[in-house]
């Protein structure tokens, strides 16, 4: 007991000593301290994402407010002149018609695809094999791909031979160059190559939902269509969520597979937002207005991304 | 990029987008070196776009290459216009005068009062021809246009397709367009250029006749052949309408020039029209501070001497226009012969001469025709083109 009066008193004393102020003082410096040595580890990647990604958009935003054509123009400055002449271009209304039809397959397709392949070979004998030759085209470059389906599309390619087997006659379809076929044929392009990637997300997804709820469920009498339905599904909302935010970006930035398979370009289908800028802006050399296109495209994708990551949230607070 | 150039200042640079030519343009180049003590490196970017990205910033930013290479017709006009280009009369003067180079040449590079580039290449679209076909189906060179169709009736009974069309890469669907205009009424063709003739106009639709009207009778071969110079080869198609840069690529298929293929300057419809060949002539221009560089001319002109287009002939397979050359191949010299016989004129590819901003456009339409070649689908092509055409010339 005389111990710990004793204690209380040195503390007292050192309290006295040690004024509030000097505390906050050394907690500041502390912080400080903490700040630079975070900021120090940081850098390198503050700096490579302000110079190769908020620099050269800052700088693309700008640009869409000049007059920069060719080889002039870039001093000149054209307040909203690009943004309206894209609004009355008829060329950017067909653009953003083809770009909406591949934001909705490339989320359409995957999805239901990816989710059925998930399901399927959840378990089945030879499971990673099957994985495996699922998600190989994935690694292939987008050009690569579309240089491998061209031939395959070709007049005298292998879809046409394989019809040709069946039909028990000559199969002579252009698949890219008719305008009716040449967005689902190179849609299907697109589904082979990222159908791998979306089954594995939503595989992940499956085998981190806890076994606990679905026993509990079956204990109770719930049929597996109600336990897939009522515990599976909305178990798996996050990943679907990441899944859609891919495939919006995707079929927002849609351009290789458009610009190798698609260059006879019938009736302008495959003529997308991207596709459209980089006519624009390279083709044409109207970098201002190409700029302007590009702003748009980041818009968008920017607010469908927001709004996801809101839908995200909302899905994240509800399973909790 | 411009920051490149600066540091690499000391030795003389080449940029262009002619990839598939990198190494004979390097050929040259070492051949340079040797001759004059100034090598010249080339600088390939792989594609015209990028390529044309480069330099228009390069432009802009006030830092233009010494030496690089640019298209003939309005985007040649445009660059012209920056003033960033060296005018070049003096070095044509003594190209003249030592008989190396025609005026006619000469007038390609010309813009305004002055000359601003030499020839990278000068090609001239020509038509090559299976001779194995035209041997089995009785067939010679025509001479006019009804031995033309002549010859292709007897081609198509042989069993052979007697023109040879694609749409590949999507820039070819003027080729047959511009031949079809020169042939029937080359003033309207002209007019196209500069916006005094539309697109829709008998003249117009005159030639999309005549197409339609070739492709009903079965005269071409499937336009979705993506691999055009190949199937020539192959034999799936008679008639090879292009430009006499292909004749390598050709040869590189398989065929020899001379021996398996042959070539003829198209005949006009109207006998009266004067001879006339499409000319393709990239030039190479220099900035206006390279000519204050001694190292940079000599280089140049190392280029359009006589041993330098022998160089390059040899290595590429293509011609400058240097008349006291070597002709790169016999086709080529067969060519320059019937050029200079019948007094032909140069007229100017439709790539070049229409204005930039409409020609993706333009030909994606021609392409359109080219896959589903009747006069419906030449109405509408017709119609969407003029439409293009007028809305760019009322604000040009």
């Amino acid at each position: 007991m005389m111990a710990a009066t004793h204690l209380s008193a040195d503390n007292n004393e050192l309290l006295e000593r040690i004024s509030w102020s000097q505390i906050e003082a050394n907690e500041r410096r502390l912080q400080r301290r903490n700040f630079w040595v975070a900021f120090a580890f940081m850098s390198p990647a503050i700096l490579l994402v302000t110079t190769f990604l908020l620099t050269p958009v800052v700088y693309n935003i700008f640009l869409s407010f000049t007059r920069w054509k060719k080889f002039k123009g870039l001093d000149e400055f054209a307040g909203t002149a690009n943004y309206v002449k894209l609004v009355t271009n008829r060329l950017f209304a067909d653009a953003l018609y083809n770009t909406s039809l591949w934001v909705g397959a490339s989320i359409i397709f995957p999805l239901v695809i990816g989710f059925g392949l998930a399901v399927f070979l959840r378990g089945v004998a030879l499971e990673r094999t099957f994985k495996s030759i699922i998600f190989l085209p994935r690694i292939f470059a987008p050009t690569a791909v579309g240089v491998i389906w061209f031939y395959v599309y070709a007049p005298d390619g292998v879809v046409n031979r394989f019809l040709s087997f069946f039909a028990g006659g000559e199969v002579d379809i252009g698949w890219l160059y008719q305008s009716d076929t040449v967005t689902p044929a190179i849609i299907a392009t697109f589904v082979w190559q990222t159908v791998g990637l979306v089954m594995v997300l939503i595989l992940l997804g499956l085998s981190a939902i806890p076994k606990d709820p679905l026993e509990a469920a079956r204990i109770d009498g719930a049929s597996s269509g109600q336990v897939f339905v009522r515990i599976i599904l909305p178990l798996l909302l996050p990943t679907l969520l990441v899944v859609t935010i891919l495939s919006v970006l995707a079929g927002f930035t849609v351009f290789d597979l458009l610009w190798i398979m698609g260059a006879a370009n019938p009736e302008l289908r495959t003529l997308s937002l991207a596709v459209f800028m980089y006519f624009e802006a390279f083709q044409k050399g109207s970098w201002a207005f190409g700029s302007s296109i590009a702003v748009v495209i980041g818009a968008v994708v920017l607010s469908v991304t927001w709004l996801q990551a809101l839908l995200q949230h909302r899905v994240d607070k509800m399973i909790r | 990029m411009t920051g490149a150039t600066s540091a690499l200042a000391a030795e003389i640079q080449l940029f262009h987008d002619k990839g598939f030519w990198s190494e004979p343009l390097q050929t040259v180049g070492d051949a340079a070196g040797v001759a004059t003590g100034n090598p010249i490196t080339q600088v390939a970017y792989s594609t015209p776009e990028q390529y044309k990205a480069f330099i228009q910033s390069a432009i802009a930013g006030g830092d233009v290459p010494d030496m690089f290479t640019w298209w003939t017709g309005s985007v040649f006009s445009e660059l012209v216009e920056t003033g960033a280009l060296a005018e070049l009369d003096g070095l044509w003067d003594d190209l003249i005068a030592s008989g190396d180079f025609s005026e006619g040449t000469r007038d390609f590079y010309k813009v305004g009062d002055h000359i601003y580039g030499v020839p990278l290449h000068l090609s001239r679209w020509v038509a090559l021809y299976n001779k194995e076909q035209f041997a089995e189906a009785g067939v010679e060179e025509p001479e006019s246009w009804n031995d033309l169709i002549a010859a292709a009736d007897k081609l198509k009974a042989a069993g052979f397709t007697p023109f040879h069309a694609t749409v590949q890469d999507g820039w070819r669907g003027f080729i047959w367009f511009q031949e079809f205009m020169i042939r029937t009424d080359p003033e309207a063709y002209r007019g196209l250029h500069d916006g005094s003739v539309a697109y829709d106009s008998d003249a117009v639709r005159n030639a999309f006749e005549i197409w339609s009207d070739w492709y009903a009778k079965g005269y071409f071969s499937d336009p979705r052949s993506n691999e055009e110079v190949a199937d020539f080869a192959r034999g799936k198609g008679s008639i090879y309408l292009i430009g006499d840069w292909a004749i390598g690529l050709i040869e590189a298929a398989g065929m020899t020039a001379g021996e398996d293929f042959g070539v003829f300057i198209m005949p006009n419809q109207d006998p009266s029209l004067p001879a006339s060949v499409i000319v393709e002539g990239g030039p190479i221009v220099l900035s206006k501070g390279a000519l204050d560089k001694p190292e940079v001319v000599e280089a140049l002109k190392y280029f359009v001497s006589v041993d330098g287009a022998n160089v390059w002939a040899e290595a590429s397979g293509n011609s400058i226009g240097n008349s006291n050359a070597e002709p790169p191949n016999v086709l080529v010299a067969e060519v320059n012969q019937q050029v200079s016989a019948d007094a032909t004129l140069a007229i100017d590819r439709w790539w070049e001469a229409v204005p930039g901003d409409i020609q993706g456009e333009v030909v994606a339409e021609l392409n359109r025709f080219m896959l589903d070649p009747t006069m419906e689908t030449a109405d509408e092509v017709m119609a969407n083109i003029q439409e293009l055409n007028a809305e760019y010339w009322a604000d040009n």
